[in-house]
C-alpha cells in the first residue's frame, strides 16, 4: 500500500514535470511560429551554443519580423517623469519617450505595450524577450552599449550634483566636492562620474534612494540625472530643501535593443523622419525637453 | 504636513492597488503551499528511496538559496536560456512566475514543519490505532492530523507572518506590490513626485495585516488548547 | 479446542534473538500471566500477537484459524492483517489514549469507523451511533468512570486513563485481551484500581494475556503462569506451582528478588 502511494507520488511528480515541459514546448511553438528563424536556432541547440555569433546574426535578421509577427512592441520602462509617466487619474503612459515609442510602433504597424521593469534587470528582460526595447531616458554608457545595440542618441542629459539648498553656494565647482560623502545609483552614469573623480561614495538602489540619503543627511550629496533632478527636487516636492549644482558631464540618451537587432536601424530611420517633419520637436516641446533634443 | 494631507487620498488609492497584489500573492502562496508542502513532506518521509531523495534534494536547493534568486531564475531563465519567455512580459505573467516561486519556496519550508509535526506524534498513537483495527488513512486523519496541527501552529504562524513581508521581494521581477507602489512616488507617479513618505507608510499596511493574522492564528492556537 | 495456539515463534532484531522458539496455548476464559525480567521478550511476544511485529518464524492460530504462518505467504498479506488484529485487544503500558478525544469518544472511535464499513450504515446511522454510545457508556460504567465520560485524557489520573484504555480495547469485543505491563507507568497508589478492574474481568471469564511485574497479582488472577527468560519460556504451569515450588534455577533466582524485597 505504502509503495503504491509512493509510486503514485513519483508518477505525479514526473507527470507534472513533463506537463511543465510540454507547456514550454507549446509556448515555444507559439512564439516560434512567429519567429521561424528562432525555432530553427532552438531546434539546433547545439549550433546555437557552438556559434553564438551566428545565432545573434540569425536573431538580428528576425527581430523586426518577430515584433511584426507578434503584433506588439513591448517597451521596458521605469516611471520617470517627463520621459515615461502616468497623469493623475489616468492609466495611460505618457511622456516624451512614451509618446515617441507609440509613434514608432504605429510606424511599424504594431501595438505598443509598456512594461514597468526593475532597472537593474533591463538586460535580462531584453535578452529573455520579456521586453523588446529599453526606452526610458537611458544614458548611453559603456555598459549599456556593450550589452545592447542602441539607437542614435536623441537627447542630451547631464549628471548633476544634488546638495541641500542652504549649503549649495559652497559647492559650485568640482574641487569643492572632494570632502563630501556621495550617494549614487549603483550602475548609473552618475556612479561612473563620481568614481572617475575619485570621490567618496555609497552605491544605492535607485536615484530616488540617493535623494533620500541626502535628505536624511546620511549622505552629503547625490549625483543624479539632470532631467530627473528637474522633476524630483525643489519647490513643491518632498525635497524642497535640495538643489542641484555642478554638472559633472554631459551625456546622451538612446534606445536599447537586443544585440544585432534590425530594429535599431528602423528606429534611426524613424527618428530621422520625425526630426525632419518636426514631429519630434513638437513632442519634446509638449514635455519641456526641447532644449535637450539632438539633431537626427 | 499640509501637502501630505493633500497627497493622502491619491497615495492611499495607489497603495491599496499595490496591497491588493501583495494580498493576492500572499493568499495564492498559502493556498498552494499548504497542501503542496504536505505532499513534499510525505515524499521526503517515503520509504521509496528515489522519491524521498528527490524531495530532500528539492528542499535543500530551495531552502539553501535566496528567494530573490529563485524569483529571478524562474522568471528570466526560460527566456534567457531556453529562448522561450513562457511567462510573457505583462503583469499576469510576472504574477504567475512570482506565485510559482513563492508556492515552491514556502511549500519546502512548510514541508519541514509538517515533517517535524508528524514525527512529534508519539509512535504509540499509531500503534493504538492499528490494534483497534484502523487503517493508516483513518489513523492519519482521525488521530494524527489534529495533534500534528496543534504542534505546528506556532512555527507556521511564524512562517505565515514572514510570508506577508516576503511578498515584497517579488518586485525584483517588477511585480508591482505595495512597496513598489510606495517607491513610485519618489520618482513621480499619479502627478506626485519626490514624495518619500508613501514608501514608509506601506509599513502601516503590513503592520495592520500582520496584526489581523496574529489575532486569527492566536485564536486557532487557543481553539486547540482543549487537549494536550 | 484452544482459543489460541502459538507455535515456534522466533523474532530477531538486528541480529539479536529476542524470541527463541516460543510455543504455548490458551483456553477460552483462561487468564495467562507472563512474568520475567525486562528484556526477556514478553512485550515483543504481545506485539507479535497483535501484528505490530511480524515473527520471523512460527504459527499463530485463533479458534483453529491460522492467522499467521511464516511458511505461508498468503497469511502475511498487509490487507488482511487489519481484520486479524480484531481478534486481539491490547492495553499499553503508557495508555496511548487519543488526547483530542474525550474518554467516551476514545472508546467509541474505532467501533464507529468499523461501522461505517457496514453496508446499511447510511440508512441506520443514528441507530448505530446510539448503540455504540450505549455500549461505550456501559463499559466506562463498568470501569467506574461514569462521572468521567466527557473528560479529556489530560484531565484524568493515570489509573483513570488506563481504565479508559481497557474500556477502549473491550469495545471491539476481542477474543483475547492482552495487557502490556498495565500498571508499570502508574504511581503505586493508583495500581490498585486498575488491578481491581482486571480482576473483575477475570472473574467474568474474559480470556486474557497479562504481562506484569505485579507477582502477587499474577499469582492470584492467573490460571496459568509463563516465566520467560532471554527469549525462551523457562517454566510454565499452575501459578501456585510456579510461584511456590519453582523447578528451574532461573525461576527461583527471579522470584527470590520479589520475596526478599
Amino acid at each position: 500500500m505504502k509503495k503504491m502511494i509512493a509510486l503514485l507520488l513519483t508518477a505525479t511528480m514526473v507527470l507534472s514535470m513533463t506537463a511543465c515541459g510540454s507547456k514550454k514546448e507549446d509556448a515555444a511553438a507559439d512564439s516560434d511560429a512567429a519567429a521561424t528563424e528562432d525555432a530553427a536556432t532552438e531546434d539546433a541547440a547545439d549550433e546555437d551554443t557552438a556559434d553564438t555569433e551566428s545565432a545573434d546574426d540569425t536573431s538580428a535578421e528576425s527581430d523586426l519580423e518577430y515584433v511584426k509577427d507578434k503584433g506588439v512592441l513591448v517597451v521596458g520602462i521605469t516611471n520617470f517623469e517627463p520621459m515615461d509617466y502616468k497623469e493623475e487619474d489616468s492609466d495611460e503612459w505618457v511622456g516624451f519617450d512614451a509618446d515617441m515609442a507609440k509613434a514608432f510602433a504605429e510606424s511599424l504597424g504594431v501595438e505598443v505595450e509598456f512594461v514597468e521593469i526593475d532597472w537593474d534587470n533591463k538586460i535580462m528582460e531584453l535578452d529573455g524577450k520579456t521586453i523588446d526595447c529599453v526606452w526610458n531616458g537611458m544614458t548611453l554608457t559603456d555598459e549599456v552599449t556593450s550589452a545592447m545595440d542602441c539607437s542614435n542618441a536623441y537627447c542630451n542629459n547631464a549628471q548633476v550634483v544634488v546638495v541641500p539648498a542652504d549649503v549649495a553656494d559652497q559647492y559650485q565647482d568640482t574641487d569643492s566636492l572632494k570632502d563630501l560623502a556621495f550617494a549614487v545609483e549603483t550602475g548609473s552614469a552618475g556612479e561612473t562620474e563620481v568614481d572617475a573623480l575619485g570621490l567618496n561614495y555609497t552605491p544605492v538602489a535607485s536615484q530616488a534612494d540617493a535623494l533620500m540619503e541626502v535628505s536624511a543627511k546620511t549622505s552629503d550629496a547625490a549625483v543624479i540625472d539632470l532631467l530627473m533632478a528637474a522633476a524630483m527636487i525643489g519647490e513643491g516636492t518632498d525635497y524642497a530643501n535640495l538643489t542641484h549644482t555642478v554638472e559633472l558631464n554631459s551625456e546622451e540618451y538612446g534606445v536599447g535593443f537586443r544585440k544585432g537587432s534590425d530594429l535599431v536601424s528602423a528606429l534611426n530611420d524613424f527618428f530621422a523622419a520625425a526630426y525632419a517633419d518636426g514631429s519630434l520637436i513638437a513632442c519634446a516641446e509638449k514635455y519641456g525637453v526641447q532644449d535637450a533634443i539632438l539633431e537626427q | 504636513m499640509e501637502h501630505i494631507m493633500e497627497q493622502m487620498p491619491i497615495v492611499i488609492q495607489a497603495l491599496n492597488i499595490g496591497f491588493l497584489q501583495t494580498l493576492k500573492l500572499f493568499f495564492i502562496t498559502l493556498i498552494g503551499a499548504l497542501p503542496f508542502g504536505l505532499i513534499i513532506s510525505f515524499g521526503s518521509m517515503s520509504k521509496f528511496r528515489p522519491l524521498s531523495y528527490l524531495c530532500k534534494l528539492l528542499v535543500w536547493i530551495i531552502r539553501g538559496t535566496p528567494l530573490m534568486i529563485q524569483l529571478l531564475i524562474i522568471y528570466y531563465f526560460p527566456g534567457l536560456v531556453l529562448k522561450n519567455p513562457i511567462w510573457g512580459s505583462g503583469e499576469v505573467g510576472r504574477f504567475t512566475a512570482a506565485s510559482v516561486s513563492f508556492v515552491l519556496n514556502y511549500a519546502c519550508y512548510f514541508s519541514e514543519i509538517y515533517r517535524g509535526g508528524i514525527q512529534s506524534v508519539p509512535a504509540g498513537q499509531e500503534e493504538a490505532g492499528l490494534v483497534l483495527g484502523m487503517t493508516k488513512t483513518q489513523i492519519f486523519f482521525k488521530i494524527k492530523l489534529l495533534q500534528m496541527i496543534k504542534h505546528i501552529v506556532p512555527p507556521m504562524s511564524n512562517e505565515i507572518m514572514t510570508l506577508v513581508k516576503d511578498t515584497s521581494l517579488a518586485r525584483i521581477i517588477a511585480l508591482q506590490e505595495i512597496i513598489w507602489a510606495g517607491q513610485a512616488f519618489m520618482k513621480g507617479s499619479h502627478g506626485i513626485s519626490g514624495a518619500i513618505w508613501p514608501m514608509f507608510f506601506t509599513a502601516v499596511y503590513y503592520l495592520i495585516f500582520n496584526g489581523i493574522m496574529t489575532i486569527l492564528l492566536g485564536r486557532l492556537e487557543k481553539k486547540l488548547d482543549y487537549f494536550r | 479446542m484452544s482459543i489460541l495456539e502459538v507455535e515456534h515463534i522466533c523474532k530477531t532484531f538486528n541480529k539479536t534473538e529476542v524470541l527463541k522458539d516460543i510455543s504455548f496455548s490458551l483456553e477460552k476464559g483462561q487468564v495467562v500471566s507472563i512474568i520475567g525480567s525486562s528484556g526477556s521478550g514478553k512485550t515483543t511476544l504481545l506485539r507479535c500477537l497483535n501484528f505490530l511485529e511480524n515473527p520471523d518464524q512460527g504459527v499463530i492460530r485463533v479458534n483453529g484459524e491460522t492467522l499467521f504462518d511464516s511458511n505461508d505467504a498468503a497469511t502475511q498479506q498487509e490487507s488482511a492483517i487489519r481484520k486479524k488484529r480484531l481478534h486481539f485487544g491490547l492495553v499499553f503500558q503508557s495508555f496511548n489514549l487519543f488526547p483530542q478525544y474525550t474518554a467516551l469518544e476514545n472508546v467509541m472511535l474505532a467501533k464507529e469507523l468499523l461501522a461505517k464499513e457496514q453496508p446499511d450504515y447510511k440508512s441506520r446511522k443514528k441507530e448505530i451511533h446510539g448503540e455504540i454510545q450505549k455500549q461505550a457508556e456501559g463499559l466506562l460504567q463498568q470501569m467506574g468512570l461514569e462521572n468521567r465520560m466527557n473528560n479529556y485524557p489530560h484531565q484524568l489520573s493515570g489509573g483513570q486513563c488506563q481504565r479508559v484504555a481497557i474500556a477502549r480495547a473491550l469495545a471491539l469485543q476481542p477474543d483475547i485481551l492482552c495487557f502490556d505491563e498495565p500498571t508499570s507507568a502508574l504511581d503505586p497508589e493508583l495500581t490498585g484500581e486498575v488491578l481491581k478492574v482486571i480482576k473483575e474481568l477475570a472473574d467474568k471469564n474474559t480470556t486474557m494475556i497479562i504481562v506484569t511485574h505485579e507477582m502477587a497479582f499474577a499469582r492470584d488472577v492467573a490460571n496459568h503462569v509463563i516465566f520467560m527468560d532471554e527469549g525462551v519460556i523457562c517454566e510454565q504451569g499452575d501459578p501456585h506451582e510456579v510461584f511456590e515450588h519453582p523447578k528451574e534455577e532461573r525461576t527461583k533466582q527471579f522470584l527470590s528478588r520479589f520475596t526478599q524485597g
